[in-house]
């Protein structure tokens, strides 16, 4: 008893952090400080991973969103705009998105609400295990994970292309045009 | 807690991606709330991995490309804002309207 209300704490907890810091990430004025509520959010959606019985998915999580596509989006707004602040914009625009979003949230949220699964959590510790995922990646997923491998092969090369491509601006005889 | 808490608090967090996509003016920003959609995305697979349970290796799979497709995305993403900010030196949407070959 007390162990599932241990439990119910910690999902709360995690569905607390998660969303406050995907608030923060969608709301900051600021990108640095979305910046930081996006990281935020990810360590608790890594938390809610973790929760639902997949530590080795909550592992990646951490080490590939947290510790690669964040630090790589700090590195982007340093090179970019430089934590400038947004300029002030259209309350139209704010108004227009958040009328979409709430309008999304209740329309999926009543039908979700009304739907009977009728499902109860049934596990067997075996499957669970990282040695499960690993044979099914080299067995049945083998060509997906393959793929996947090209796939992020040719996406880094694709962004070395792309973001390298301008030669003068590498040039050091050259001032670069800095930004106002 | 049901699976009903899971899916609605995926959909709440997909709804927040949803409005930084539509709000936000910086590319940065919407580069992160799409991150946000697709993070709820993987969680509603294993809230349903977890409360179906009959091979619970295959949701987390499924999560795992999920993160691996993600990452070559915001690569792809970083490096073509950093082009389109080394052509107009800023990242916001309003002042990069022009398509140009």
């Amino acid at each position: 008893m007390t162990e599932s209300f241990a439990l119910s704490l910690a999902t709360g907890l995690a569905m607390m952090v998660t969303i406050a810091g995907a608030m923060v990430a969608a709301g900051a004025r600021s990108i640095v400080h979305a910046l930081f509520g996006f990281a935020i959010a990810l360590a608790g959606v890594a938390a809610a991973f973790a929760i639902l019985n997949s530590p080795f998915v909550a592992a990646m999580e951490v080490l590939i969103y947290i510790g690669g596509i964040t630090v790589a989006m700090v590195f982007a707004v340093m090179l970019s705009s430089a934590g400038k602040r947004e300029p002030t914009q259209s309350a139209s625009r704010h108004i227009m998105a958040f009328v979409v979003a709430i309008m999304f949230l209740v329309g999926v949220g009543s039908i979700l609400l009304t739907t009977e699964y009728g499902l109860k959590p049934e596990t067997t510790e075996a499957a669970w295990s990282v040695e499960a995922i690993g044979k099914y990646l080299l067995n049945e997923f083998n060509v997906v994970f393959e793929l996947l491998s090209v796939v992020l092969l040719v996406a880094i090369v694709g962004a070395i292309t792309i973001a390298g491509r301008d030669d003068d601006s590498l040039d050091p005889a050259q001032p670069q045009e800095d930004d106002a | 807690m049901t699976i009903q808490a899971w899916t609605l608090f995926s959909l709440v967090l997909f709804s927040i991606g949803l409005y930084a996509v539509l709000a936000r003016r910086n590319l940065i920003g919407i580069l992160i709330g799409i991150e946000l959609m697709l993070n709820a995305a993987s969680i509603n697979f294993l809230a349903f991995n977890y409360f179906v349970g009959t091979d619970p290796a295959i949701g987390q799979i499924i999560v795992l490309f999920v993160i691996g497709l993600a990452a070559a995305e915001a690569a792809i993403a970083l490096s073509i804002i950093l082009a389109v900010y080394r052509q107009h030196t800023s990242i916001d949407v309003a002042n990069i309207e022009e398509l140009k070959g």
